[in-house]
């Protein structure tokens, strides 16, 4: 037994104990890196973020979301329904277990309000993701030994890069389903094992191992058969580039059932492109009334349009706060993250939901000036598509070094609202809409729009841009010495991030840490706030 | 008298579980038992389950 030093116990601060005990200790000393188990990335112990916030979290954000989860498989299916899917598919039973785990990683560190603002994106992400899958298993033929049933019947299946808005004229009777948002998207981001049994199996059957592995994992669904049978078409488009058009091609081959292909432009300024892509829209709409019986209805539209419309309002004034105050309470991964997931996906009660409580809370830290990031060392934009696998990069890169992600290319892609006048007008926004999807806009979609990257760093006040950089998209890399010149003639301060998207293989988290920590101590000359986060083991973590 | 002795049974068990809820959240014991005994487990099941050979279908690109 290890004996008590007297004379250690002696110069006990015990003030200093009772003041971190119940406050939590302050950012400098907080060690945060300490807690880690070795190489799994499991807590020996949850942080003590004092009293009060620990309480909270408990209380708040473990036990609530715990329950709520419990709660959202009752309400979209019950309990038999989603033990069948868990036993069925990997990507479900894998993954979406331990996401508890995916709001420590991303919560890290946060107090306050900014850890009740961002806790409360990850709850409405957790609830669409399980009325997703529960929507999928009330349909699924392989759940039932082939048998259709009327809710298959009455499913839509698609690509997750084609928005779920294009689909509102049939929101009261048939549900969409994201084909890939669930099983690959989602997953990715919660617990990154699960992804590459998909891009191993598609590999496998010869696929070469450097196209977009986003595609990959997609396909790779297919061909380890997890993908559920849950809709008799299904829609599906060229976004973000013609990975996807690849990938569809295997989709069209397992599925083998009716397919409506809505390319969107790549370069879509030029105005004859636009009423094209509109057209194409129409043509969708076309496509669905055959299949399905059932007549287009704007009513319907203008409705959830709207709701859309009110959803995206808030979200400029989200960035008004972040661009112009330091009262901005939403950290940079559950921005990123809810952003991405609410515009892509489309209406959803939760949303608006989570935007009345954010709204509170981001009120009350402009009226009571709180700065729930006070350590800010930079303001950083991160630009281009993240790393799936660590999209909570920005939190640990705010604890150990200050830099506090503002904003992100992806929440800035449809920034716009529809106008609902007129069926004309709005198709056209639609058309609009659809192009400036995730990795087409400000990626893909031409020069100009990749370098509007300057005029958002300055809207947005950013001195510094954390530039992503996809390995594996081969229309990004031919853009990397273009990003280069400018940040060169500009004298910005960039940090490429390499990455290979859901694939932790390629460029593992610890490399991204090594990368920015070089950046930070060699060109920045500056000391970390945190040091035992600048390096350690997390190579098996979720 | 009895009520209140009931009630205070009630208390002292709520009391416990919700201590040894705060246990199970402060060490992180649902995340070590799902790394270490629920995903291996469920891996194992996947990684043996009987799956259709999507390749055994032929591809049709003449179908409409």
């Amino acid at each position: 037994m290890k004996k008590i030093d007297l004379k250690k116990l002696k110069d006990l601060d015990v003030k200093k104990l009772a003041r971190d005990f119940v406050y939590g200790k302050p950012h400098g000393e907080r060690r945060l890196g300490e807690l880690y188990e070795d190489k799994t990335g499991l807590y020996k112990h949850r942080e003590w973020r004092g009293v009060k916030d620990t309480m909270y979290y408990f209380n708040n954000i473990w036990l609530y979301n715990y329950v709520m989860m419990v709660g959202d498989i009752m309400k979209f299916g019950g309990p038999v329904l989603f033990a069948k899917g868990l036993w069925r598919y990997r990507w479900l039973g894998q993954t979406y277990l331990p996401v508890l785990h995916w709001f420590d990683r991303g919560l890290e560190g946060l107090r306050g309000e900014a850890l009740r603002a961002s806790a409360w994106h990850y709850r409405a992400m957790v609830c669409v993701t399980i009325n997703q899958f529960m929507n999928m298993f009330k349909a699924d033929g392989n759940l039932r030994n082939g048998e259709h049933n009327d809710a298959w019947h009455h499913s839509i299946y698609h690509k997750e890069t084609v928005w779920g808005g294009v689909f509102y004229p049939w929101a009261d009777k048939y549900t969409h389903i994201p084909m890939e948002m669930i099983p690959y998207f989602v997953t990715c981001h919660v617990n990154n094992h699960t992804v590459l049994n998909y891009i191993d199996a598609v590999q496998s059957i010869g696929l070469p191992g450097d196209p977009c592995p986003m595609c990959q994992a997609e396909a790779g669904l297919f061909v380890l058969d997890d993908m559920p049978d849950c809709a008799p078409f299904m829609v599906t488009s060229n976004e973000a580039c013609d990975g996807s058009v690849a990938s569809t091609a295997v989709q069209d081959w397992f599925m083998d059932i009716p397919l409506f292909a809505m390319p969107q432009p790549m370069q879509f300024d030029d105005p004859l492109v636009q009423e094209h892509c509109a057209n194409e829209i129409r043509e969708l709409w076309r496509f669905i009334e055959e299949q399905t019986g059932a007549p287009f209805n704007w009513d319907l539209l203008k409705e959830y349009l709207e709701k859309q419309n009110e959803l995206q309002r808030f979200e400029w004034e989200k960035w008004d706060v972040a661009a112009n105050t330091d009262y901005y309470p939403i950290n940079g991964v559950a921005q990123a993250l809810y952003r991405i997931y609410q515009s892509q996906y489309g209406e959803h009660y939760i949303w608006h939901d989570t935007d009345k409580r954010v709204r509170k809370i981001m009120e009350k830290c402009v009226e009571q000036r709180i700065n729930s990031f006070p350590l800010t060392r930079h303001r950083v934009i991160a630009w281009s598509c993240a790393p799936l696998y660590y999209s909570n990069w920005c939190t640990w890169a705010y604890n150990c070094w200050g830099l506090n992600t503002i904003i992100n290319m992806d929440s800035l892609m449809f920034d716009m609202t529809i106008r609902t006048d007129d069926l004309d007008e709005t198709v056209m926004d639609m058309a609009r809409y659809h192009e400036w999807a995730p990795m087409r806009r400000m990626a893909v979609g031409g020069m100009h729009h990749i370098f509007e990257l300057w005029e958002n760093m300055e809207k947005f006040h950013c001195d510094m841009v954390m530039m992503y950089d996809q390995l594996q998209c081969k229309g990004m890399q031919g853009v990397v010495g273009l990003f280069e010149d400018e940040f060169r003639a500009r004298n910005i301060h960039a940090i490429w991030m390499p990455h290979a998207l859901p694939d932790k293989r390629t460029v593992s988290r610890a490399e991204i840490r090594r990368i920015i920590n070089d950046y930070m101590t060699t060109v920045m000359q500056e000391e970390p706030l945190d040091p035992s986060l600048l390096d350690f083991d997390d190579s098996e973590s979720w | 008298m009895k009520f209140f002795k009931i009630l205070w049974k009630v208390l002292l068990i709520g009391a416990a579980v919700y201590a040894a809820l705060f246990a199970v959240f402060y060490f992180d014991l649902d995340g070590k038992l799902l790394f270490r005994k629920v995903e291996p487990w469920l891996v194992k099941h996947y990684d043996k389950m009987e799956r259709r050979d999507p390749l055994s279908v032929g591809y049709n690109i003449e179908k409409k």
